[in-house]
């Protein structure tokens, strides 16, 4: 009797789940399960991880006894309080603004020059392009420190030969201002190969009859790229900003190899303050709270750039 | 701690002497081992012993122990820190770590070095190591690690510029002024030329000064540490420093001494304050210049008539509390620290040797920082003092005071507050 009666309601049960399956409502779950699972092992539990780690008294004694110290929001609390937090986050947040305008700007620039010269010239620029993409930060940044060195650097030997004024052991690092200067220089070119070649591609997909169009509508070169190609490449710049500012906010090698591992706290971005705070002075809860606030800031710069990629998504 | 070292070629006749004198005596006795089974993983740092030294260990052991095996893996001195703290919590850490003396007082209180009070007696010289080591070493009264060798610095300088300059080695603080100004004058024409190259973050050579004026870094009462560099005594040591600094030194006054010798070798600079293994540096026929070997001299540094005194830097070994070989490891040191390969560290290696015993080992220019490191200081021994390190607190009030970004009293004054707030356990 009792199964009699149970049969019936499993019956709709299983053919609901077949006639959606079949439908394709659950198929795309199942298809994206992998990659969500990849996802959740490789970021969400490091992330989940990190967080966990943020409400702890986790320092070198207690990574020996593999045990930490619950404290609750404790860390957070030490570190909104700190006033070297604040500078770092104002220098982070500059330092970002500054090498994300200037890559975007001077990438811009190339990508609509390659489009102007001659095929030998675009493929000799895209293949430096490239080389300077495909070599590794550090050997670059090891480079660009003798390039600077105060005693051996080649800049200063230029600078004083070419009479731009006697720059004879003149410390690049001295004052912070220029010190920065010089990383964000240093940041820029290596982030312009990505962001060129990127745009490029975009402007290669602008078609012609509709600047020939505005052209003989009578508008000038500044019009045709703010009118035409600039709306046509606008899901590209968001993408490209967006990607450039969360690697810029996180920059870590150029400063910290720059400045011989060393960097004084007049150079501290956020991924810097972070690191030091866990393996310099081994307090790993408030090195993990750092982190954990610098991806909130992130999400907050990011969540603009997010938001127009997706409603851009949504238009198309 | 910093002993980046490619090994000294200063041989004597002693080394094969001395070795033969004390040989067989190294090693703890350890009878029933002889066919354990196992693989010891060493940590050493760059430069810390010269490669032939390393391999005569392994054999000696290899010889008591035939069925261990022993892989020596050299470290970097930049992220040490970094591998250390993740290295030892984890659950096959390295047996046997060499330790900066700096760097114990941290590993040791966080329970992450073995307690090796009661074999103490078993390594060799345990009566006669080197005081300012074995304190290191301490915590709480208890053993953590085995004096391994020491480094002191003193000032090399180029005889010939002496000479040409018509000046002889000073014997005062003012005197290293007089005889400075006297060689920058005689060099005029060079635009790079330092009398006294001294890079702006280079804190184990500001801490004589410090300690020749009665100052101090941080002094202990009660329990609670009080940085000490803004006391009047710090301040003049260090007005004096960069009083030197800004009229003898046109190094980079933001950079560390890592180039210093490869600088010296360039040759224009008559002074450096180094240590002793740095002589070999210097005249290395690859990165160094062979023709300066004859031209190098040393002396310590003087205040009226007498020594200042150093920072005592060196290295220390220790048996990680989570190795599963510790007898194997504290026997691996044994031999190591035992009297045959010590000799051989003093005499080939070039640097001071764990025990008293052997600082007549010292000859020609070594034997000036040998006798060096008799007047000797060292950090405050607390187990946040390389958090100190780590926060750089020491090489920022340094550059801050030479860039004059910041007056003296006011750089040691925060310097000071910082060291007090880390050292009582303060991030």
């Amino acid at each position: 009797m009792a199964t009699a009666a149970a049969a019936p309601d499993l019956e709709p049960a299983s053919s609901f789940l077949r006639r959606r399956w079949l439908s394709g409502q659950l198929f795309p779950y199942a298809l994206i399960t992998p990659s969500v699972a990849v996802i959740a092992g490789v970021l969400a539990f490091p992330l989940g991880m990190l967080v966990w780690l943020s409400l702890q008294h986790y320092g070198l004694r207690e990574l020996i006894a593999h045990q930490g110290e619950w404290v609750g929001l404790g860390n957070y609390q030490a570190i909104l309080a700190d006033p070297l937090f604040r500078q770092v986050i104002f220098r982070s947040l500059a330092f970002t603004f500054t090498c994300v305008a200037l890559t975007i700007l001077l990438s811009t620039l190339i990508a609509l020059l390659l489009l102007k010269v001659r095929r030998a010239v675009s493929v000799v620029v895209m293949s430096a392009l490239v080389f300077v993409w495909a070599t590794p930060v550090i050997v670059t940044v090891d480079i660009w420190q003798w390039m600077f060195d105060y005693e051996f650097g080649v800049i200063n030997y230029l600078l004083t030969q070419l009479h731009l004024g006697n720059f004879i052991h003149h410390n690049w690092f001295d004052n912070p201002v220029q010190g920065l200067g010089v990383l964000v220089l240093v940041v820029v070119w290596g982030a312009i190969p990505f962001v060129t070649i990127t745009v490029f591609a975009g402007l290669l997909q602008v078609p012609g009859e509709l600047l020939d169009a505005a052209e003989v509508d009578g508008a000038g070169p500044w019009q045709r790229f703010r009118f035409v190609t600039a709306p046509m490449l606008k899901p590209i710049f968001l993408i490209v900003t967006c990607l450039s500012t969360i690697w810029d906010f996180g920059v870590f090698n150029q400063i910290y190899v720059l400045l011989n591992q060393r960097p004084s706290a007049d150079y501290y971005t956020i991924a810097i303050y972070s690191y030091r705070e866990s393996f310099g002075v081994s307090q790993y809860g408030l090195g993990a709270t750092i982190a954990v606030l610098m991806v909130l800031v992130l999400i907050v710069v990011t969540l603009f750039y997010v938001r127009e990629t997706v409603r851009q998504a949504e238009i198309a | 701690m910093m002993f980046r070292k490619s090994w000294v070629t200063v041989v004597s006749v002693a080394v094969a002497v001395l070795a033969a004198a004390c040989g067989g005596s190294s090693g703890s006795s350890n009878n029933n081992s002889s066919n354990q089974t196992a693989t010891l993983t060493v940590w050493l740092m760059n430069g810390s012993a010269p490669q032939s030294v390393i391999d005569e260990v392994n054999a000696d052991f290899k010889s008591k122990y035939p069925n261990v095996t022993v892989n020596v893996e050299i470290q970097q001195w930049g992220d040490i820190g970094t591998k250390l703290d993740t290295a030892l919590p984890g659950n096959t850490p390295p047996d046997v770590v060499e330790l900066g003396n700096t760097l114990v007082a941290k590993y040791a209180a966080a329970g992450a070095l073995e307690d090796i009070t009661g074999k103490k007696t078993g390594f060799d010289n345990s009566a006669t190591w080197l005081q300012s080591l074995t304190d290191s070493c301490t915590q709480a009264g208890k053993l953590y690690c085995v004096p391994y060798y020491a480094g002191s610095r003193a000032i090399i300088y180029r005889k010939d510029f002496f000479a040409s300059a018509g000046v002889t080695p000073p014997d005062s603080m003012d005197g290293l002024l007089t005889v400075g100004q006297k060689l920058m004058d005689a060099h005029k024409s060079d635009p790079s030329f330092s009398a006294l190259y001294y890079p702006g973050k280079y804190w184990y050579a500001a801490l004589p000064f410090v300690w020749d004026f009665g100052g101090d870094i941080a002094t202990q009462s009660g329990g609670k540490w009080s940085g000490a560099l803004s006391s009047s005594s710090s301040q003049q040591g260090l007005t004096t420093l960069s009083n030197l600094v800004s009229k003898l030194s046109r190094a980079d006054k933001t950079g560390d001494e890592a180039k210093q010798d490869a600088a010296f070798a360039q040759g224009h600079i008559a002074m450096i304050i180094a240590n002793g293994w740095e002589v070999g540096v210097i005249t290395d026929p690859k990165a160094g210049n062979p023709a300066l070997k004859d031209q190098l001299g040393a002396f310590p540094s003087h205040n009226a008539g007498q020594t200042a005194p150093v920072f005592l830097g060196g290295s220390d070994l220790g048996v990680a509390s989570r190795s599963k070989h510790q007898d194997l490891a504290n026997a691996w040191i044994a031999t190591l620290t035992g009297n045959k390969h010590m000799a051989e560290m003093a005499t080939v290696g070039g640097v001071i040797p764990n025990t008293t015993s052997m600082l007549s080992l010292g000859t020609g220019i070594n034997s000036i920082f040998f006798s060096a490191a008799k007047n000797s200081k060292f950090v405050p021994n607390s187990q946040n003092w390389a958090s100190v390190e780590n926060a750089n607190v020491l090489p920022d009030m340094l550059v801050k005071i030479f860039t004059k970004q910041m007056g003296v009293a006011d750089a040691t004054k925060s310097a000071s507050d910082r060291i007090t707030t880390i050292l009582n356990g303060g991030g």
